[in-house]
């Protein structure tokens, strides 16, 4: 059974954030809207300081507390182990978001789909194409990019790495680069202690 | 290498919605959701005590509350009202869904218990069973939106047994307090001092369960402690502790046990609890906290 998961190198992390920018043009998300940040934190006391970066994203957990509170059934999961959300089943009651320990989901809000990215509320062709897939009041999270993994591609973010910090894979695979990893640099993952089995590694 | 202390980098920040890393409130729980909150339990909470009265202003002023009152403010918070109906569907699993289904058991068998009491239509074999059938809704009203708080793992504050407890308790002690209030615009239920008697034991077991609350979020993971400084120390602390420890509870309390039942004091003490209950709900969305994303990171100091 394939269990597609993430690991994410924060050695080789320079928080360039160009998966962010990949992510929100893969998915045409409207201005304010992230399925991923990396997030940045200073470290240490002067003059020994340090900046360091952890990218974060939806971490399909296995025990997704945001599929077990969903009153619509409009968050569910796929037999591969993404974690879909079903716009057209979401109600918008923002159970989900309080029940996510990550901060990963985002409501889709009129304002930003009319204002648009320049903020005029001239929509770009771009995003006029873009938004016809968001419904207004719905909650969104990263599925993956599931279609780019249907065809057998990496997800954006993956793809457009430029240090190889972020690595897709199965995570079923024992022979898979990041079941490999995980195992060699011992992989952690966030917020364990939630118990949510997330299905996203970090490891330094 | 990868050494992110909370000391550190985190206190005091608050992320906020920027790419910093730092304690996140919870933002999409606002004041709609914490009114219909407060409608549900107290109108939930007015109905049982009415039903085991048999106070039938009561009775229709708790279903209206919670009816109209709980249904509008929710249908305002939702993203996409038209679709609420579809919260039905997941009883299995989500307390949100669950407690759409004692609202319709509440409304529905409430509102047919009164149309029965009124207008004396109900056969003798099916009141027996309505009465029941809209207590249980009422008994689920009460108590589900503190499940779906607790089921919330990501908010610590939430993340306690304590939730529902203090919904139940909140609510039974605003319907108390509604009947008191009622009790002086000529709409007196029977066993008017018992009624006092259980608003001042309900008012102990508030404030037993705020300190609880306050207790567990002090010891509790590092967005709970956040929570709990929100609370005291910070600009949650005079709402929260001059308005539902003070005004919610204590006034009302020492009301209640020291001062004659006259009505400015039996109007004082039920306005009061209902002040204090109303900030009580907005104050614990407010003081919701997401535990950093990061802190998982200190296990990377190796």
């Amino acid at each position: 059974m394939t269990s597609y998961g993430m690991v994410f190198d924060v050695k080789r992390c320079i928080g360039c954030n160009a998966c962010t920018v990949a992510c929100k043009q893969e998915n045409s998300l409207p201005d304010g809207v992230f399925f991923t940040r990396t997030l940045s934190a200073e470290t240490g006391e002067f003059p020994n300081v340090s900046r360091t970066y952890l990218p974060t994203i939806c971490n399909h957990c296995e025990d997704a507390p945001c599929e077990k509170v969903c009153p619509s059934g409009a968050t569910w999961t796929r037999d591969d182990g993404i974690v879909m959300v079903d716009a057209d089943k979401c109600i918008g009651c923002g159970s989900c978001a309080v029940a996510c320990p990550y901060d990963m989901r985002t409501q889709i809000e009129e304002t930003q789909i009319k204002a648009g990215l320049f903020g005029d509320g001239n929509l770009t062709p771009f995003e006029e194409q873009g938004y016809s897939r968001f419904e207004c009041g719905t909650f969104t999270k990263c599925d993956f990019c599931s279609e780019r993994v249907d065809a057998g591609k990496d997800p954006a973010c993956v793809a457009t790495c430029p240090t190889d910090a972020r690595i897709f894979g199965d995570l079923d695979d024992p022979d898979s680069k990041v079941s490999r990893l995980i195992r060699d640099r011992l992989g952690r993952q966030p917020l364990p202690e939630k118990n949510t089995r997330p299905k996203v590694f970090y490891i330094d | 290498m990868f050494n992110i202390s909370l000391k550190n980098t985190l206190r005091p920040g608050f992320a906020g919605r920027t790419f910093k890393s730092g304690y996140r409130f919870q933002r999409y729980w606002g004041t709609p959701m914490a009114t219909a909150f407060f409608c549900g339990e107290t109108g939930a909470g007015l109905f049982i005590i009415s039903m085991l009265l048999d106070f039938m202003p009561g009775i229709i002023l708790g279903l209206l509350i919670t009816g109209v009152g709980k249904t509008f403010f929710h249908l305002t918070h939702m993203g996409v009202p038209s679709k609420s109906w579809r919260a039905i569907l997941r009883p299995d699993r989500s307390w949100i869904s669950r407690g759409l289904w004692g609202i319709i058991f509440f409304v529905g068998f409430g509102s047919l218990h009164i149309l029965g009491q009124i207008f004396g239509v109900m056969p003798e074999a099916l009141a027996q069973p309505v009465y029941y059938l809209a207590l249980a809704g009422a008994m689920v009203v009460i108590v589900y939106q503190g499940f779906a708080m607790s089921h919330s793992t990501a908010i610590s504050l939430w993340s306690t047994g304590l939730m529902p407890v203090s919904s139940m308790l909140y609510g039974l002690l605003a319907g108390t307090s509604l009947i008191t209030i009622l009790s002086v615009f000529g709409f007196s239920a029977a066993h008017m001092d018992m009624v006092i008697t259980v608003q001042n034991i309900l008012l102990v077991g508030v404030l037993v369960t705020l300190i609880s609350l306050l207790h567990g979020a002090k010891n509790g993971s590092k967005g709970a402690q956040q929570s709990y400084v929100l609370l005291t120390s910070d600009f949650l602390a005079r709402p929260f502790l001059y308005g539902v420890v003070g005004i919610g509870v204590l006034i009302p309390l020492l009301i209640g046990l020291l001062a004659s039942q006259n009505t400015i004091t039996i109007l004082v003490s039920g306005v009061c609890v209902l002040i204090g209950f109303c900030l009580f709900r907005l104050l614990i969305f407010k003081a919701g906290v997401l535990d950093p994303i990061l802190s998982p990171a200190d296990i990377f100091k190796r």
